[in-house]
């Protein structure tokens, strides 16, 4: 019995008797037990796992019925609420914090028996690319472990790619789920802003993020999307997808479909490496029938300004919550007063979101809010136009998910903008709240490479359809671990 | 001459739930932090749920006062950190990007005099603090999550008050607007809350805050009026500031200045989308809206004959208009208004009074109609009121119990009359020098017959005896 | 430039205690010299972009009670109040 199968396989497998849930879930915690030290993609593993695949072979058996997941072991990255388990944001500020409930997308997965097997490792606060902001220790990519596996959701990259777990759950602010997709080589969707539910996700930047799925085919991605998705009372701003069903079709193709080619994402800056693997995603969709026409974004050289300044923004204030009152970890306010104690507490932040938040305080301060915030509002603004005047011209626009190859640990972290500059290309998908997918699609001198299309608001089958015309192109090795 | 303005917060507390979740609006019954959710309480991931209802509800206080409304309304979050502040933000509206709030521009008459109503908007009330020991020597302060977003409206107004008795008639009128809106209970405690700001001539403007009572209010500002105005004659500066009102000395007191200034980083709250409130939706909230109370006094006086008096008194006050609604037709009216002005006013003049009250609108029909036909007598139905509040008895119930029917059988009259005479002789003789005194003698024959004779008899068979007219 | 006495007085404002200062400094300088860019974009004329609902979307006005006792799994919960520190 192999763990590395698809989660459609899982199902035929487990429907057609060659597997039971509990062998599987046994498996896949003996191979965390094996390799998770080393890649340290998990915070925490649900030691109830194996009990409730148990359960699950008892409804099967008899017959009962059975929710679509049928016990697959799916991993949820810890800035998003699983009840009665910890969920930690990888901060010491909650490193004690147990939630008293499910967020959304989680109660949706678990009411078709799927099993959450373990929260995954982050940038701390989801504020970072790489994971070695978190205040557990970096996650490692399991391709080369020198190297970076991308973030903030690089936990559940590496659990997906290692075969630790059937899929993941993960979030996207500026490309947090595409980029260590890319990184990892495996499927990152940030939906359109509002398919998803974002109730039990802890906000971060809670205007433009989404929880987004992580998998290791596109065909997984629609399946989970089919049970994640859709409007929910908890959370004012997810729209009604009409209970669209995104497997349906998912091989209609790209014949006809007009791709535009970002000139500012596929030109300056990009690796020789990830440039050449562009050309050749581009070949294999002409190839398939798909036309292609270069687009310009005029606003992608101030995006990722832009996008810092917003999110420092509402970080700042999304945080403000966490002054150990009420929720956090050991510290007694005896003595006390109170400005001083949280002032105190609020040390517990690692030093990227301490940063963020003296961000945050500045940018939308009275004297400067009109020079940054403002601003910074009105490029994102200028840009949603760009790219929607650009949809109508084409049907989805394409680009490397990130403009360079992985890079190693302590590479880029005492350089914030060079840091920032990874995110040039994920950002405009999130500050104009369109969704994007990124397509593992070569490996090259050991490193994945990554394609990202993005296409208009709810049009989020029509991109899994032409990523999964995308991902059938190639056949990747697989991950040496 | 003295400029006012006012800062009203009103809690809507005859909404079912909070403002962006389902925990009970109205808090006060609740034992400590047992009114709260994840939402309230500010958990991490939870986010809010506009309340529909309070949305409607604010946009009818907006229409009551005359206000614009506009096309969408967009939410914006207030930072600041503060012990009852559950996120560290408060969730407000506040006008960037054109105006986004529910409601401006609006103006309300009082008295021949315009109040314009600057801004409407709708807001969530923070968590309580109690503190523990005396305020000098506190450790600890007490956090009670229970009120932490309970609907708010605040009404902000341009200083447009010139003194504070209009301030009081202001505040009077909005309770009365409020409650027949049904939007808000006023007399519940906290429920409605005001601070206001003042400035003198060649001085700055001074804010006045927790006051807890309107009274209070009205003293404070009187007081500061003075204060300003002595300062001001001495050629000495009015620094502009936060007072408070100390209610053991009677004055205003500087408030503690805060270390640094406050800096609330304004911006659009992500996690609430715009509103659109459309044509439709105005139409159907003004076809919901209750008749105002100048339109219910003017319909009062004209269609029923009520003087203006008895009509203002009926229409201001939702509890005895509603009575009044339902229990009168074309022919009573009159004598229900009256009823409810002069003889129940007494008796279900507070709360209190009114929550243990057993009468209702037909106690008052079936009242009326007997008076009016003469079964019974005004003090007797005096007697019959007091009964019907306290027991909710039915009239022929309370009528044979305590036997208050009228007599008017003329030969009970007469021996009652009889007796009378032979008693009051020097009364008897003054009449016969001063005929009007003759309603002395109507009295004691009132008395005599506990109040159950028809005085119109007694009347008329007593001329006939003293041989008056 | 940003001074070291605006960032210092943004850190007391966001109630973060800084020990670390010039690590911090240096780094927040840059960042925010970064977003100088933001002047060359040209956008003064451009209108927000907005999410927007209708009012029939929003939460009908019931009282669901919550279930189970929030308050107990909170911290510094002692007896019936959470216990936070005095003011000054």
């Amino acid at each position: 019995m192999t763990l590395r199968i698809s989660a459609k396989k899982y199902i035929e497998e487990i429907q057609n008797g060659n597997l039971t849930v509990e062998e599987f879930i046994a498996k896949t915690i003996e191979r965390i037990q094996k390799i998770d030290s080393n890649l340290h993609a998990y915070l925490e593993i649900n030691e109830h796992a194996v009990e409730q695949a148990r359960l699950i072979d008892k409804k099967i058996k008899a017959k009962e019925k059975v929710g679509a997941c049928m016990g697959m072991p799916i991993s949820i990255k810890d800035n998003i609420c699983v009840k009665g388990t910890k969920t930690t944001c990888a901060s010491k500020m909650l490193e004690d914090y147990i939630s008293p409930y499910d967020a959304t997308a989680v109660s949706k997965l678990k009411l078709e028996d799927s099993i959450i097997i373990g929260k995954t490792n982050l940038d701390e606060f989801a504020m970072g690319l790489t994971t070695e902001f978190s205040a557990f220790g970096p996650s490692k990519n399991p391709w080369n472990t020198e190297y970076v596996p991308g973030g903030s959701s690089g936990g559940s990259a590496v659990a997906v790619s290692s075969f630790e777990c059937i899929a993941s759950l993960g979030s996207d602010t500026g490309g947090s789920v595409r980029n260590p997709a890319s990184f990892c080589s495996a499927v990152g969707l940030k939906p359109t802003y509002g398919l998803i539910s974002r109730s039990g996700l802890i906000s971060y930047s809670n205007s433009i993020e989404q929880i987004g799925p992580i998998t290791r085919t596109v065909e997984d991605t629609a399946f989970l999307l089919n049970i994640i998705a859709g409007i929910d009372p908890h959370d004012n701003t997810t729209i009604d997808n009409h209970n669209e069903n995104y497997l349906n079709d998912i091989d209609y193709g790209v014949e006809g479909k007009k791709i535009g080619i970002i000139k500012e994402m596929t030109q300056e800056g990009v690796d020789k490496q990830v440039s050449a693997a562009t050309n050749k995603a581009i070949s294999k969709l002409e190839g398939l029938g798909a036309i292609f026409e270069e687009i310009s974004l005029d606003m992608v050289e101030y995006s990722v300004a832009a996008y810092y300044t917003i999110t420092a923004t509402e970080a700042g204030s999304n945080l403000a919550r966490y002054d150990n009152l009420r929720y956090g970890y050991d510290f007694d306010s005896e003595g006390y007063e109170f400005n001083s104690y949280i002032s105190k507490a609020r040390k517990k932040f690692g030093p990227e979101v301490t940063r963020r938040m003296i961000l945050g305080g500045f940018v939308p301060s009275a004297g400067h809010v009109g020079k940054y915030f403002l601003k910074a509002m009105k490029v994102k603004s200028k840009l949603t136009a760009e790219v929607n005047e650009a949809l109508k011209k084409v049907d989805m626009l394409i680009s490397p998910t990130v403009p360079i190859l992985p890079f190693r640990f302590g590479e880029k972290i005492d350089d914030p903008i060079a840091l920032f500059l990874v995110d040039i290309n994920t950002v405009t998908a999130n500050l104009t709240e369109k969704p994007a997918i990124s397509i593992p699609f070569e490996i090259s001198g050991g490193l994945p490479i990554g394609i990202q299309l993005l296409g208009n608001s709810m049009q989020d089958k029509m991109l899994l359809q032409a990523a999964y015309a995308l991902q059938n192109t190639v056949k990747l090795p697989e991950v040496p671990v | 001459m003295a400029k006012i303005g006012l800062e009203i917060h009103c809690q809507l507390t005859n909404l079912e739930s909070k403002l962006f979740c389902s925990c009970k609006a109205n808090y006060r019954e609740f034992s400590p932090n047992s009114n709260i959710c994840p939402i309230c309480v500010g958990l991490p991931g939870s986010l809010p749920m506009l309340n529909k209802k309070a949305v409607e509800k604010a946009t009818m206080i907006s229409m009551a006062l005359n206000c614009k409304t506009p096309e969408k309304i967009a939410f914006f979050r207030k930072n600041y950190f503060y012990p009852d502040l559950p996120k560290n933000f408060q969730i407000t509206q506040f006008d960037a990007y054109g105006t986004t709030s529910i409601g401006h521009d609006g103006k309300i008459s009082i008295e021949g005099k315009d109040i314009r109503i600057k801004r409407i908007q709708i807001e969530e009330d923070p968590g309580r603090l109690i503190y523990e020991g005396s305020s000098e020597k506190t450790q600890i302060t007490l956090v009670d999550y229970n009120r932490a977003g309970t609907p708010l409206v605040e009404i902000v107004t341009e200083p447009d008050f010139d003194n504070p008795k209009q301030v009081r008639l202001f505040l009077n009128i909005l309770v009365d607007l409020l409650e027949n809106l049904g939007v808000s209970d006023p007399t519940l405690e906290g429920a409605l809350r005001a601070d206001g700001n003042v400035s003198v001539e060649g001085g700055n403007k001074v804010e006045i805050k927790n006051v807890t009572s309107f009274h209070d209010l009205e003293k404070a500002i009187h007081f500061e009026i003075t204060r300003q105005q002595s300062l001001v004659d001495r050629n000495i500066a009015v620094i502009s500031e936060t007072r408070q009102w100390d209610d053991r000395r009677k004055i205003t007191i500087s408030a503690r200045k805060k270390e640094e200034e406050q800096d609330y980083r304004y911006f659009l709250e992500g996690d609430i989308p715009w509103i659109k409130l459309n044509s439709e939706h105005f139409e159907k909230l003004r076809k919901k809206m209750p008749e105002n109370i100048a339109s219910k006094r003017e319909r009062y006086v004209e269609k029923y004959g009520i003087t203006y008096q008895v009509a203002d008194v009926l229409s201001s006050d939702k509890y005895y208009a509603d009575l009044f609604e339902k229990s009168h037709n074309e022919k009573n009216a009159k004598e229900i208004a009256n009823i409810i002005t002069t003889d129940l006013m007494g008796l279900v003049d507070t709360r209190e009074k009114r929550d243990i009250s057993k009468l209702t609108h037909h106690h008052l029909t079936e009242l009326a109609n007997a008076i009016i036909a003469n079964k019974i007598s005004r003090s007797s139905a005096k007697i019959a009121l007091q009964e019907m509040v306290r027991t909710g008895k039915s009239l022929i119930e309370i009528i044979s119990e305590q036997d208050l029917d009228n007599v008017s059988d003329e030969s009970m009259i007469s021996s009652f009359i009889e007796d009378v005479l032979n008693e009051e002789t020097d009364a008897v003789k003054e009449v016969k020098e001063k005929p009007e005194t003759v309603n002395f003698l109507v009295g004691k024959v009132m008395k005599k017959s506990k109040g159950k004779a028809d005085p119109s008899i007694t009347l008329k068979i007593l001329k006939k005896k003293l041989e008056i007219s | 430039m940003v001074s070291k006495e605006e960032i210092e007085h943004v850190a007391k404002l966001m109630r973060i205690e800084i020990d670390d200062h010039l690590v911090h400094i240096d780094r927040v300088q840059k960042m925010i010299a970064y977003f100088d860019i933001l002047d060359k974009a040209n956008v003064e004329s451009e209108d927000l972009v907005v999410n927007e609902q209708t009012i029939d979307s929003l939460r009908e006005d019931t009282y669901i009670p919550y279930e189970g006792k929030l308050i107990e799994n909170l911290k510094n919960y002692k007896g019936t109040y959470i216990r936070a520190p005095k003011l000054n």
